[in-house]
């Protein structure tokens, strides 16, 4: 309680003090805290990746990091406001990947456009797994596959949806291994995952860091997670080409990055981009995100910014079957 | 068992945590009491608060304004009308017609002992047997999710006192509103104007602030709601003096209590709903159900009972299965993982001094929310006798802060301002609001829930029907409703039959 105290006064003199005591000096950023947009509400999983950021970042940044949650419509208003926010510096936004895709390519009157922002760096990669209750007959991801092709359309499969990423891993899934499966979709991954743990449904898609906990306990068993690489905290999980033999892009994946609206130079861009770097080699941030079950992937500006260009054509290739 | 008590005891030797139980319940009460100020909001922004605590300490905080907070929006809503949380509004319909009658300080007393008792109930039923119950919570699929909001609306009987009609057309209307936004399966967009702030349906928090509070508003500036004296006898007694009242209730407090339970247990029900079922419970088990709705101790008390007692339900398979079974226990799963606690199995066994250390601080937070509660609304009551012309400005500007807070959002304000002209209207014609909030609340919940369970068979009518009559816990709740909807007619004959003669 005595910290609490104690660090509530350290922020309210912090506070006051920025308010006061910041001359304005040229060529110097930040010289104020900067306000970073969440598209997602307090407390979900994008709100508490932000949060925890914005407890290490200080030192690295200079200045106190200020969550806005701007939740709704899937992220569209959250992504909006960046889009339109001031080119400063000061406001900056995490998006998330597919999301923004999904949002832009299946909705009408989306108003911004992916060139709307320039890329900061990306935080994490949350990849898709492939669960099923841990009595079902199915023990590997070859015997999904054999059921799912003998007995075609009629192996029901849960996820966060509709039109999430989940789905789109899915539905890729799908067109490659060329079988057909019912999708259902659930109001986010918890719920799909309880589903499959009562038995309700045959298997789910969630994200992988939703998955873990109830894997390490028992009630889960993961086929297969849809990335490159196994996933660090399921380690004995196969990766979808172990499993499948074929190669399977993981454009699923929920990837937390860091933009800003375009027009931020680009020394302040260079600025921001070295904090958040510094921020993911942090010890203390590691740790506390490895509490959390939360998997880093941090990319550089130039990267993150590739990745998305491939990623964006790899989406497109596959909207048409979420629609 | 012994030792795991010995463990959670140990918690509590701590001041720490002692002091950060204290803080998370005022916090907890101030939050719940003010609408527009939710549970959820409160447990979310007061996480990162917790990351420089100790563990114990942070986590006894969180529980503290999770229970404080479903609560304290009682308070006011036996005060002003207006309920604080969606959970207050079954406790609405009885407690602000006792305050009217100058019995504020009782509606206080029973609401606050009500909660207390129903969420001790729930705590100890977390303590002893959370594992089994738990596993209650994965055999509930679509199909017993849509029976289960079936049931609820079926509620709309009770909650209409007076007229039936008109109960159910404000249940429809309800229902209608809850089809805006994204259809749950398909993603389609329905009746959104093309607004983004339409796309995920109209915010509850947000109408409901509106749907209360405006018509209040206008009822005090035109001079139809005047102040208040409470009553001489009233006044004199101490609110301690109504615990024997409350406990006299027996069976009422038992069966609230079980019920807030079972309704915690269900993963995506919530604490509204357990009120609403505890309340029309309560109703049709009374000797005097006449007296519902025009202030009877027994609806108040039903109602709170249930409410705080779904608390400690949402818990049982939060901490042993790591589900969360609404949006504040969401966002509490959060804050555990940031303490690196994963719920399940471990939890019980390698965390075992934490976890039981969190059960206790629970317990003593359902004690402490008693004076803390008690204090506060003895102030909050003082609210009554400020001159109209003063407070409707002031519940105005509440509203719109409120409603513009939960998403920073004008556009909500707008919203909030729409929906307060339709509960003036209601409120005009004397049509009954609760069933509205009703049709709001699970509206989504039947709809979705329905169109998920025939994706499930694959769109096959038959076969869905099939899984009605014979999944186990669909014929309970087929015949729950059932006998729901033959008591609501056979109410509605005698009434008729008085009406006639």
């Amino acid at each position: 309680m005595f910290r609490t105290i104690k660090s509530t006064a350290m922020v309210l003199g912090l506070s006051l003090t920025s308010l006061i005591a910041t001359p304005a000096i040229a060529g110097e950023f930040p010289t104020k805290p900067v306000a970073m947009i969440v598209a997602y509400s307090p407390g979900g999983g994008t709100d508490t990746a932000a949060r925890v950021i914005a407890n290490y970042i200080k030192p690295h940044l200079g200045q106190r990091l200020i969550i806005q949650n701007k939740p709704g419509a899937g992220g569209q208003i959250g992504f909006t406001a960046l889009s339109n926010a001031k080119n400063d510096g000061y406001k900056i936004g995490f998006i998330n990947i597919p999301s923004i895709f999904l949002v832009k390519m299946l909705r009408d009157n989306v108003p911004f456009e992916m060139s709307d922002f320039e890329m900061i760096g990306n935080i994490q990669l949350d990849p898709v797994l492939l669960t099923v209750p841990v009595d079902s007959p199915f023990k590997t991801f070859k015997d999904f596959v054999a059921a799912a092709k003998s007995n075609s359309g009629n192996i029901t499969i849960g996820g966060d949806g509709p039109q999430s990423n989940n789905q789109l891993q899915l539905v890729v899934a799908e067109d490659i291994l060329g079988i057909d499966v019912n999708f259902v979709p659930f109001n986010g991954s918890g719920p799909a995952i309880t589903a499959t743990m009562g038995k309700q449904i045959d298997a789910s898609v969630p994200s992988a860091s939703s998955a873990t906990g109830h894997i390490k306990d028992g009630r889960l068993r993961a086929l297969a997670v849809f990335s490159d690489k196994r996933y660090p905290y399921l380690p004995d999980v196969p990766t979808i080409a172990e499993a499948s033999g074929m190669t399977i892009p993981g454009i699923g994946a929920s990837m937390r990055g860091i933009a800003v609206p375009k027009g931020v130079s680009a020394e302040k861009r260079a600025t921001l981009e070295a904090a958040f770097r510094n921020v993911v080699n942090d010890s203390k941030f590691v740790a506390h995100i490895e509490r959390l079950g939360l998997p880093l992937a941090y990319m550089s500006a130039d990267e993150f910014s590739a990745y998305l260009k491939d990623a964006e054509s790899g989406i497109a290739k596959y909207i048409d079957l979420l629609k | 068992m012994l030792d795991s008590l010995l463990l959670g005891i140990d918690v509590l030797l701590n001041p720490t945590a002692l002091l950060a139980i204290l803080a998370g319940v005022v916090g907890g009460v101030v939050i719940g009491s003010l609408p527009g100020l939710t549970s959820t909001m409160g447990v979310a922004l007061l996480i990162p608060l917790t990351f420089s605590m100790p563990t114990e300490a942070g986590l006894a905080m969180l529980g503290g304004v999770y229970l404080a907070s479903t609560y304290s929006g009682s308070i006011s809503a036996i005060i002003l009308n207006i309920p604080g949380t969606p959970a207050a509004v079954a406790t609405l319909l009885d407690g602000y017609p006792m305050s009217q009658r100058g019995e504020s300080t009782r509606a206080l007393a029973l609401a606050t002992f009500g909660s207390s008792i129903g969420g001790i109930f729930s705590v100890v039923a977390l303590f002893f047997i959370a594992p089994p119950l738990a596993e209650f919570s994965l055999r509930f699929g679509s199909p017993e999710y849509f029976l289960l909001a079936v049931f609820g609306i079926t509620v709309i009987a009770s909650l209409s006192a007076g007229s039936m009609e008109k109960g159910l057309m404000a249940g429809a209307f309800g229902l209608l509103l809850s089809t805006i936004g994204a259809h749950p399966i398909t993603g389609e967009l329905r009746y959104t104007l093309g607004s983004p702030t339409l796309y995920d349906g109209i915010p509850m928090v947000v109408s409901l602030i509106g749907l209360y509070s405006i018509p209040e508003v206008i009822s005090m500036i035109s001079g139809k709601s005047g102040t208040v004296i409470e009553n001489e006898t009233v006044r004199k007694r101490s609110a301690f003096s109504y615990l024997p009242e409350v406990l006299s209730q027996r069976l009422n407090i038992i069966r609230s209590s079980i019920i807030g339970v079972i309704v915690g247990i269900i993963p995506g029900v919530g604490c509204s709903v357990g009120g609403f079922i505890s309340y029309d419970a309560a109703k049709k088990a009374s000797k005097t159900p006449e007296e519902f709705g025009k202030g009877s101790a027994e609806g108040v008390i039903a109602s709170e009972t249930a409410n705080n007692a779904v608390t400690g339900g949402t818990l049982i398979p939060l901490l042993t299965l790591g589900i969360p079974g609404n949006p504040v226990t969401a966002v509490l799963l959060g804050g555990l993982m940031i303490h690196g606690l994963r719920p399940g199995a471990e939890l019980f066994t390698i965390n075992a001094d934490i976890t039981y250390g969190f059960i206790m601080s629970l317990f003593v937070a359902n004690i402490l929310f008693v004076p803390v509660g008690l204090i506060f609304a003895r102030y909050c009551a003082k609210v009554i006798m400020v001159p109209r012309q003063i407070l409707a400005p002031c519940i105005m500007a509440l509203a719109v802060i409120g409603s513009y807070s939960i998403r920073g959002s004008l556009e909500d304000v707008l919203i909030m301002l729409f929906i307060g002209m339709i509960g003036f209207i209601l409120q005009i014609f004397a049509v009954p609001r609760a069933p509205l909030v009703l049709g709001l609340v699970l509206g989504t919940l039947a709809e979705g829930e329905l169109a998920r369970s025939l994706a499930l068979v694959h769109g096959d009518v038959p076969a869905f029907l099939y899984q009605l009559v014979s999944r186990p816990i669909c014929i309970v709740l087929l015949l729950l409703c059932a006998y729901a909807l033959f008591q609501g007619i056979k109410q509605h004959r005698q009434n008729s039959k008085l009406l006639d003669s």
